[in-house]
């Protein structure tokens, strides 16, 4: 079956995904259409989600709610969007990047595909981001990120159509990517509250 | 004239062995901060006693004995004679091993020179010299012995991490003795922080990351059945790291009592590292990526994957966190933590425990006793160590920002206490993570001791091959 990469098919690639592994294989999507049909909405979900959760209820870090004020909120989502919308372009470059030495296929709208069905779960699960409990969050998200790394393992062989061994070191290389890519983000993120985007804090 | 192996196979074991205990102290001191009165008001049980037991075990029991294990099996096969000086070998067995068992009990005992992954006292450091020179006699007199003219990559990373490892023990700890068990440090304030972390971090440097390259060099083209995949990278990569590590130090000391030229100095050089790290892990990357075929029928190789995953983490987020706007978020909370366990579970254990399953089967001359074990450590391990990981990470950006919140007065918001009990359940999932890691290595210690229970060890001789030019 072709699939047809649109926000409309998420709930089957979040409860079908073998079926669409075994689509993508046969039938290569165009990159614009997965970027422009699926992965830019999903992207929106964690922002949102963290916008109205902290307008709502505040940092809640295990001590008294921390509120920031609205423009600081909008700011702060505007900028976890470009983050989020970042870090999937690269890693679908990467990975497409890494293909050559994986012998796997070189399709950048496999690439595509692959990356926002892996982030397809996380982007769900940040739904957490509502209620903006840090530890609670930790708790929803580790898991969602195990059965990302596990639909990741098990996906890339099929959809960029390289063995199974290949695909395992390729997953592993692209998972040091992704480790390096997560941390940046925290990186990223205390660098700008100390230069003022986030909440008050002195030093 | 037959290699020396069963030195090799003495130090695996105790390596094994300190592994599981060392671990064990660790689950236990992170169960402390869940549930603080489990010392059950026992001095020897105090958080401050079993963490530096904890440190102690894990980088000089099973870290360094791993380091020497793989280092005389591997100098020996890659000059292709025998060890030099097998009786001093046992000698550095026996002291090296001695040390860690009456320092273990030294250090539970409240003995402390005050100095962090150093805090064994003056007689211990003495001890720890003697063997240590003792260990690059050994090492060095096989290489002069060599009947190749190459010294092969593995050995240069080996060779530094002795010669780096003496000079900064013996500096870092000259001290005037008062007792038995006191000493105090011949440096004293900024300078002695200065020393102190010019020593810590080149022991990060030199024995965690730069030993641990000479296992990588060695083991991962073996398990691989590949050479490197650019040798000539190895060599640049190896004196780029030898020459920056050196200087990385001071980004220890960011916003302490310090010069601020000297604080920048640190960081600079500290983003300058990434350059030979990564260097590092493409080559083994790119060396693993040509061995595919492998991977279904070796479990060790997983390990070493993964490894070389964690290490560009490590690599990658310790630059980071050098970079003082950074810093100033990240210091003192439990983030340190979390990077200095994605380096040291992450990428020292894994790659220690692909190196052992691909070592002792050969030094038993049989079959690993179970790779379905071997493959169950390896999911344990790596659910363990990403628990680990990401509940420091949660906790320690949450602990930055608290520390740093002000009230409209200006006023620090939170205090040290309500911070400090906001952790708890970061500390519970670390201590399931820390758990779950301890689980796969009794899983590989019982693996490995029945792999050895079968033994048909079968001693090696070097190759008969004829001295290369210019050697004797």
């Amino acid at each position: 079956m072709p699939v047809k990469f649109s926000i409309f098919s998420l709930a089957t690639v979040l409860f079908r995904p073998k079926a669409v592994f075994d689509a993508l294989a046969v039938n290569e999507p165009s990159a614009a259409k997965v970027f422009f049909g699926f992965a830019l909405w999903i992207g929106v979900l964690p922002p949102l989600f963290a916008y109205i959760g902290t307008m709502n209820f505040g940092w809640r870090l295990g001590v008294e709610p921390v509120f920031l004020p609205q423009h600081m909120v909008l700011a702060i989502s505007a900028a976890y969007f470009a983050a989020l919308l970042l870090g999937f372009l690269s890693s679908a470059v990467i990975a497409r990047w890494m293909a050559i030495t994986y012998d796997a296929s070189q399709s950048l709208g496999r690439c595509f595909a692959l990356m926002a069905i892996v982030g397809a779960p996380l982007a769900v699960g940040s739904v957490i981001h509502l209620y903006p409990h840090a530890f609670i969050n930790v708790l929803v998200l580790v898991p969602t990120l195990i059965w990302s790394m596990y639909l990741l393992y098990r996906g890339l062989p099929v959809v960029l159509q390289t063995g199974p061994n290949r695909g395992m070191l390729m997953a592993s290389a692209l998972i040091a990517y992704l480790l390096v890519a997560a941390v940046s983000l925290l990186g990223v993120t205390v660098a700008l509250w100390g230069s003022g985007l986030g909440p008050l804090i002195g030093y | 004239m037959k290699y020396e192996d069963r030195i090799v196979t003495a130090f695996t074991g105790c390596s094994v062995l300190w592994a599981v205990l060392g671990m064990l102290a660790g689950v236990y001191v992170a169960a402390e901060l869940v549930w603080p009165t489990i010392d059950f008001g026992l001095p020897g049980l105090s958080f401050g006693r079993l963490r530096t037991l904890h440190t102690t075990l894990v980088l000089f029991g099973f870290g360094v004995s791993g380091l020497i294990a793989t280092a005389f099996y591997s100098v020996q096969r890659t000059s292709h004679v025998r060890l030099f000086a097998p009786g001093l070998a046992w000698f550095v067995f026996y002291a090296w091993q001695l040390t860690i068992v009456l320092g273990g009990v030294s250090v539970m005992a409240g003995w402390n020179a005050g100095k962090e992954y150093a805090e064994l006292e003056w007689p211990f450091d003495l001890a720890i010299a003697v063997a240590w020179v003792s260990f690059g006699v050994v090492f060095f007199g096989t290489i002069a012995r060599r009947r190749m003219e190459a010294i092969y990559i593995s050995n240069w990373f080996y060779g530094a991490l002795i010669i780096v490892v003496a000079m900064l023990h013996i500096v870092n700890s000259l001290a005037v003795p008062a007792t038995i068990g006191k000493s105090y440090s011949l440096f004293a304030g900024s300078q002695d922080a200065i020393v102190q972390w010019w020593y810590g971090h080149n022991a990060v440097g030199f024995l965690l990351t730069g030993g641990f390259l000479g296992m990588l060099y060695y083991f991962l083209p073996k398990q691989a059945e590949q050479p490197i995949w650019s040798y000539r990278l190895s060599i640049v990569a190896f004196w780029a790291f030898v020459y920056t590590y050196i200087w990385a130090g001071p980004h220890h000391l960011h916003y302490h009592s310090i010069p601020e030229w000297v604080q920048s100095l640190g960081m600079v050089m500290s983003l300058i590292l990434l350059a030979p790290s990564w260097a590092t892990m493409v080559n083994g990357i790119m060396t693993v990526s040509a061995a595919a075929k492998k991977l279904r029928s070796d479990p060790a190789l997983k390990f070493i994957v993964l490894s070389l995953a964690f290490y560009g983490l490590a690599t990658f987020e310790g630059p980071m966190l050098a970079i003082k706007s950074v810093n100033v978020f990240s210091h003192f909370t439990e983030w340190t933590i979390g990077h200095v366990h994605s380096g040291a579970l992450g990428w020292n254990a894994l790659i220690t425990f692909g190196t052992f399953y691909f070592l002792v089967p050969r030094l038993a001359g049989t079959q690993l006793y179970s790779a379905r074990m071997a493959n169950i450590h390896f999911w344990l391990a790596l659910a363990g160590v990403l628990l680990y990981v990401l509940a420091m990470w949660g906790a320690g950006v949450s602990q930055g920002v608290l520390w740093l919140s002000l009230d409209e007065l200006g006023e620090v918001r939170f205090s040290f206490n309500d911070v400090m009990a906001a952790m708890k359940p970061y500390y519970l999932l670390r201590f399931i993570g820390g758990l779950l890691f301890l689980a796969g290595a009794v899983l590989m210690a019982f693996n490995l001791m029945r792999t050895f229970a079968g033994r048909r060890t079968v001693e090696i001789a070097p190759p008969a091959v004829p001295a290369a030019r210019g050697l004797k």
